[in-house]
């Protein structure tokens, strides 16, 4: 009878495993991240984007809990709204029901598949977080808006870091034409202009690769700083 | 030759004409300098409205090098006539004025007089390209300082870093100097015919408004002629704010207006030579 019963526990382990609780695994994720009270750290930010031509540029980036950001660039720079803020307490912070889907592997990582659904008025509609949960560390997650398409951030880390902060984004986009208009600076000939109408309304795919470098953790940043204006 | 260039010059800006094109833009580019203080994020917002629903953008794109470029554009269809002004008058302002016996009968060649007048015109057009580049540039970049330049063309939206922005303007103004030479060559060849200075003008720039009208057309037999017409490859400055740069399509532009230029004298010269002078 012992014999039985350790078969059937054993089957039913290996047939229906137990669901994860994703509110375990985003609480664990919003923990280790609440270690980073500030930071400040150093971007370079290459846009690879169908119709935009832009060069490598440098920016500084300033956080502070919960959601303050603040960017600072010498030169130009192109920077991808949501992939701006890439903290959990940025994603989780308002309310939202959430849905374990799956295990999966990231780049040789095991990872929780779970899915975000926000609650109340928002533009987004759906979020996938595809979480280490041996680490607490968001590897990807993809996003789907009602007005900007769909766009996805894989994250990459230093093995062994103290905070969990990438060194590495990839942020990849699919939006709906770009529907730029005739501007100030445009060509005036009717066949550009013919062209330009063409193209403005093709659906726009890109990709804008971010490196972090030197951060600068917990040292404190005042107030001011996020009350400045862009530049 | 040089001493006939130099009487040519001086008398150029012995008359007051003359600086009506450099009054005229003296005080249009501070009014557009003016003008984009106060509009000038509203239309970089407009232009780029979309783009931000998705993009951060940080640093200055409102800068002298943008306003240069947006006053460039309307090179094609408003210095012409500064240009035609002058040089129009080269050689039928000697007929209005009677003088063109006076200069015949001095010991040079008529060759020698056509070139003179037509490198004094020359030269009265570059300085004034020169006037507008110091103008817009140099006013723009000390107004608003230096940046990224964005362009917006058919092909997409091109942002050039601020370290590679000022040689492209160089070569711009040298591409605009070139073509506005073909403008001063045309006016020059109208002049030699007529005995005022009106008709030349007036004769230059409408066949430039022509030309241009013509290449705004959307037809296609009008689309087929526009590689013929000059006034297509006045606008091949903007090929110097490409990436990459297209240098054939650059060369073969300006091999093309130097053509009309050298047409045009030659013609000049062949009709001044043969000229019968009654006044």
């Amino acid at each position: 009878m012992r014999k039985i019963i350790l078969v059937f526990l054993i089957l039913t382990g290996v047939l229906f495993p137990q669901k994860r609780d994703p509110d375990i695994i985003l609480r664990k994720l919003l923990e280790k991240f609440d270690n980073v009270e500030d930071y400040q750290v150093d971007v370079r930010i290459k846009v690879d984007v169908e119709f935009i031509k832009a060069p490598e540029s440098k920016a500084k980036i300033y956080f502070k809990q919960p959601d303050k950001i603040h960017i600072q660039s010498e030169t130009f720079a192109l920077i991808p709204k949501d992939g701006l803020d890439f903290s959990p307490s940025g994603l989780l912070g308002k309310k939202y029901t959430s849905i374990y889907e799956k295990d999966d592997t990231i780049d040789g990582n095991k990872v929780s598949v779970i899915k975000i659904i926000p609650l109340g008025e928002g533009n987004v509609i759906l979020t996938t977080l595809f979480i280490d949960s041996d680490e607490s560390l968001i590897r990807k997650l993809e996003t789907t808006t009602k007005s900007e398409g769909t766009f996805s951030i894989n994250l990459k880390y230093k093995p062994n870091a103290e905070y969990p902060l990438p060194s590495e984004m990839i942020f990849s986009f699919d939006m709906e034409g770009l529907n730029l208009p005739p501007g100030i600076s445009g060509e005036l000939n009717s066949d550009s202009q013919e062209k330009l109408k063409k193209e403005r309304n093709k659906p726009v795919r890109g990709k804008v690769y971010i490196s972090y470098s030197n951060y600068k953790v917990n040292q404190g940043i005042p107030d001011e700083i996020f009350n400045e204006p862009l530049k | 030759m040089l001493t006939l260039i130099k009487i040519e010059i001086y008398k150029i800006f012995k008359k007051w004409r003359t600086y009506i094109s450099f009054i005229a833009i003296g005080v249009l580019i501070p009014i557009i300098h003016i003008a984009m203080m106060i509009e000038g994020e509203h239309s970089i917002d407009y232009m780029t409205r979309n783009l931000k629903q998705s993009f951060i953008f940080v640093g200055n794109l409102l800068n002298g090098y943008l306003i240069s470029y947006v006053i460039l554009n309307s090179l094609v269809v408003h210095i012409p006539f500064l240009i035609a002004l002058v040089a129009g008058d080269l050689l039928a302002g000697e007929a209005t004025a009677g003088t063109y016996r006076i200069i015949i009968t001095r010991p040079v060649s008529r060759f020698k007089i056509i070139c003179s007048k037509f490198f004094a015109g020359i030269f009265y057009t570059n300085l004034l390209v020169l006037f507008l580049a110091v103008m817009s540039l140099g006013l723009g970049i000390l107004i608003f300082g230096t940046g990224e330049l964005i362009v917006l063309k058919s092909s997409g939206i091109i942002i050039f870093e601020r370290g590679d922005v000022f040689w492209r303007f160089l070569a711009a103004y040298a591409f605009a100097s070139l073509s506005m030479s073909v403008v001063a060559g045309l006016a020059f060849l109208f002049s030699s015919l007529v005995e005022n200075a009106i008709g030349p003008i007036v004769s230059t720039m409408a066949i430039i408004i022509i030309f241009i009208i013509i290449s705004a057309i959307n037809v296609e037999f009008f689309q087929s002629i526009r590689p013929y017409l000059f006034t297509t490859y006045m606008n091949s400055w903007r090929l110097l704010f490409d990436n990459p740069l297209n240098l054939k399509e650059i060369l073969e532009s300006a091999l093309i207006l130097l053509s009309h230029s050298a047409i045009f004298f030659a013609a000049t010269v062949y009709i001044f030579n043969k000229k019968d002078i009654l006044s």
